[in-house]
């Protein structure tokens, strides 16, 4: 659970990175005030449980069929750090982040009420190798609730980076919180590389 | 307003210096007291947990603590439990262990001091492995990974 | 008041400066020696006398000649440099290496240091327990002592700690003044919010895994105290990481860009330093009407607190450690140690007076400790 927590949270940090600039002007449009903002912020946050607990119960039904062998596990696990971690931080370096954010679609939306669902659905299915490490650490689980809180756990540390998003009033601080957001997602990129390189050297952290 | 934060300014500046004066020679004191807060103690992860019982030899005395699963908000599904042999140690330390104290020995141990090796075997599935064993100021110490409720586990990852 | 002179320009007078350091010598002397001087041991005495009169005539000096970072620096550069000695010797002496074993934390004997301190916060919170195999009182560097020293200078100093107080910052400030000229002239000072992140990840990471992962993984400075023997794969991975970091942030960046990209880039206590800023009552100001926005402060700032931005609006940023190398530098003595609520431009000799007073005199017998202590065994050594 605390290692999905930790996925969730460099997963985040680099959603917010990409999407923060298409995402923010729709949550939190011009004079909404705090109470809209946070009540857009929680659907769109509910929403992306939803598809979240989908996703977990197609994937461990997957992976209980397809990743079987321990040390194909292991294999896996480490290539799989060391991807995510190349994609993160590539992310914190990568200059044009906003064309790549699959939230730009939203702009197609011409009922603004639907808009922090849409977000909800499109921020959740987008590519990211922290869901395809969720495939390897949830496949594993004896049973789907154990997957589902598995991915709970991801949910809120991706979660966490969207809750100053209501109080994140002048713009200077949301390019501080972004700032930090980029750092944040290229030092998650040097931690799962480090442990993607010990793991397939062997070693165990933090069993 | 202005000759009010004039003055608070200073005020708090003339406490600055005070608190720095007063800070050397009250170290001591203030450190006693912060001591005795609830949160100032050493977390078991690194403690090793509460001795929960004593058992003494001619040779040496074996404390046996509680076992450790604290986790931030709730118990850890993989703990450890630590053991202390204190006293002139053998050459050999050879003991079965019940952690538990249900009368049913949980693992045995073989010990050489000298060599400084240890054996383990499991009597019960809740022992894993061995997680720290290393000679100590007062003896020796043993820590041996459990699992909190070994049924639970799957087959693959006990 | 004539605003054009600075409270540290040089004073022509020797006996004024002397009479401001009369204080110095007799806090320094109460607290260095507990007021009772041990004359028994030759060798620790007469590093007693050493310290004593070293940080009084740099204190007289710093007064006197109106440049604090340079003597600052001394002091603050001997700190780190001695307690480092102090540590590694007393390891070789008592285990015959630089790394700890098992039995060291097992029985909680690793020395405390402030750096743990960010990671401490979430995990007594809600454990009720500090995540770190140290003492909680009694022993070098216990954990109370050190919390109680650092907590008591940053609600007085604010970021000032880092320059005046953390006994780390002495390495990368040291090899930051090796160069006459930086070789790396443009760095983005965005990198300043850096340690932000470095705090957010390692307060999270420590509290869901209840191990201090900074300390356990990141901090530089194992390279010059002490660290985990090397045993397998994951502790040999750490040891390079730590030997990288600080070959890197603390040695060759600061080297080549004369910043401290260390105390900038990485650490996460700093970040919450940089935050009590707001709490403490000393600042830096800048005085409008003597500014010429040469931006010397700005370039010559080793931590990224001045830009051209902060010179228009008159205020340094959170980052300030408060060095005094901006206000050394300044040719139109337009910057000056300030206390907040009293303008800029006014008041500088008391404010100044009053701000270095208090930093000094912590620096000074925080540093005594160690510094003695290193002196006693080199002249143990010579004698």
């Amino acid at each position: 659970m605390t290692e999905s927590f930790i996925l969730g949270l460099s997963s985040g940090s680099a959603c917010l990175v990409t999407c923060g600039m298409v995402m923010f002007p729709y949550l939190m449009a011009g004079s909404a005030g705090v109470k809209r903002v946070v009540a857009d912020v929680s659907i769109f946050l509910l929403v992306r449980l939803a598809v979240y607990l989908i996703q977990a119960t197609l994937i461990w039904y997957l992976g209980q069929r397809i990743i079987t062998s321990p040390i194909l596990r292991t294999w896996v696990s480490g290539s799989l750090y060391i991807l995510f971690a190349v994609m993160l931080i590539w992310y914190s370096i990568g200059r044009k982040r906003n064309k790549e954010c699959p939230a730009a679609i939203i702009s197609e939306v011409e009922n603004k009420r639907m808009i922090p669902v849409f977000l909800g659905v499109v921020n959740s299915l987008g590519f990211c190798p922290a869901l395809l490490l969720m495939l390897t650490r949830s496949s594993g689980e004896d049973s789907i609730l154990q997957c589902w809180m598995v991915f709970l756990a991801f949910f809120a540390g991706s979660s966490l980076w969207f809750l100053p998003l209501p109080l994140t009033g002048k713009l200077g601080k949301k390019n501080i919180i972004t700032t930090v957001g980029i750092f944040a997602t290229a030092l998650a990129g040097m931690i799962f590389i480090i442990k993607g390189i010990t793991i397939i050297l062997g070693g165990l952290i933090y069993e | 307003m202005k000759n009010i934060k004039l003055i608070a300014g200073i005020a708090w500046a003339a406490a600055g210096l005070l608190i720095i004066i007063m800070l050397f020679p009250g170290l001591g004191m203030m450190s006693r007291k912060l001591a005795t807060l609830p949160f100032m103690k050493i977390n078991p992860n690194f403690s090793g947990g509460e001795v929960g019982r004593q058992l003494v030899s001619p040779v040496c005395t074996l404390d046996i603590r509680r076992p450790v699963f604290d986790g931030l908000f709730s118990e850890r599904r993989k703990g450890f439990v630590q053991f202390d042999w204190r006293g002139k140690l053998p050459g050999e330390i050879e003991d079965s262990i019940d952690y538990d104290f249900d009368s049913i020995p949980d693992f045995y141990v073989l010990i050489d001091t000298k060599e400084s090796t240890t054996y383990l075997k499991a009597l019960n599935p809740a022992v894993k492995d061995i997680n720290v064993s290393a000679a100590t100021s007062y003896g020796w110490a043993l820590r041996v990974n459990l699992i909190r409720d070994p049924s639970t586990i799957p087959p693959g990852e006990l | 008041m004539n605003d054009r002179t600075s409270a540290l320009k040089p004073n022509k007078s020797a006996g004024k400066s002397l009479l401001c350091t009369l204080p110095m010598l007799l806090l320094t002397f109460m607290f260095m020696s507990g007021g009772r001087p041990d004359f028994s041991n030759t060798a620790q005495f007469l590093a007693l006398i050493i310290t004593f009169a070293g940080v009084n005539v740099l204190f007289f000096l710093m007064h006197f000649t109106g440049k604090t970072d340079r003597y600052r620096a001394v002091l603050f550069i001997v700190f780190a440099i001695s307690l480092s000695f102090t540590l590694i010797s007393n390891m070789l002496e008592t285990r015959s290496s630089m790394s700890f074993n098992q039995s060291d934390v097992l029985e909680c004997r690793i020395p405390f240091c402030h750096l743990v301190i960010p990671m401490m916060i979430i995990p007594a919170a809600f454990t009720e327990s500090i995540i770190f195999p140290g003492s909680i009182i009694g022993g070098f560097a216990d954990i109370a002592s050190m919390i109680i020293l650092w907590l008591t200078a940053t609600i007085v100093l604010g970021r000032g700690f880092c320059s005046w107080g953390c006994f780390y910052g002495g390495w990368d400030d040291g090899f930051s003044r090796v160069r006459k000229r930086s070789i790396v002239k443009k760095i983005s000072d965005s990198w300043k919010w850096m340690p932000f992140a470095v705090l957010f990840m390692v307060a999270v990471t420590a509290a869901l895994t209840l191990v201090p992962t900074y300390c356990d993984w990141i901090c530089p400075f194992k390279a010059v105290t002490e660290f985990e023997q090397v045993t397998g794969v994951e502790s040999a991975v750490k040891a390079g990481v730590f030997i990288s970091l600080f070959a890197g942030l603390v040695v060759v960046l600061p080297l080549t860009t004369k910043k401290r990209t260390q105390c900038s880039f990485l650490c996460p206590l700093g970040a919450i330093n940089s935050l009590s800023n707001k709490i403490t009552p000393f600042t830096v100001k800048i005085d409008k009407k003597n500014c010429t926005e040469c931006l010397k402060c700005v370039k010559s700032c080793p931590l990224f607190a001045l830009t051209p931005a902060n010179i228009k609006e008159g205020q340094v940023s959170i980052f300030c450690s408060k060095c005094g190398k901006c206000i050394d530098i300044c040719p139109n003595n337009a910057i000056h140690y300030g206390i907040k609520g009293v303008p800029a431009g006014t008041r500088k000799n008391f404010s100044g007076n009053l701000y270095l007073f208090v930093s000094f005199l912590f620096l000074a017998v925080f540093s005594s400790g160690s510094i003695i202590n290193t002196l006693q065994k080199l002249l143990d050594f010579i004698i």
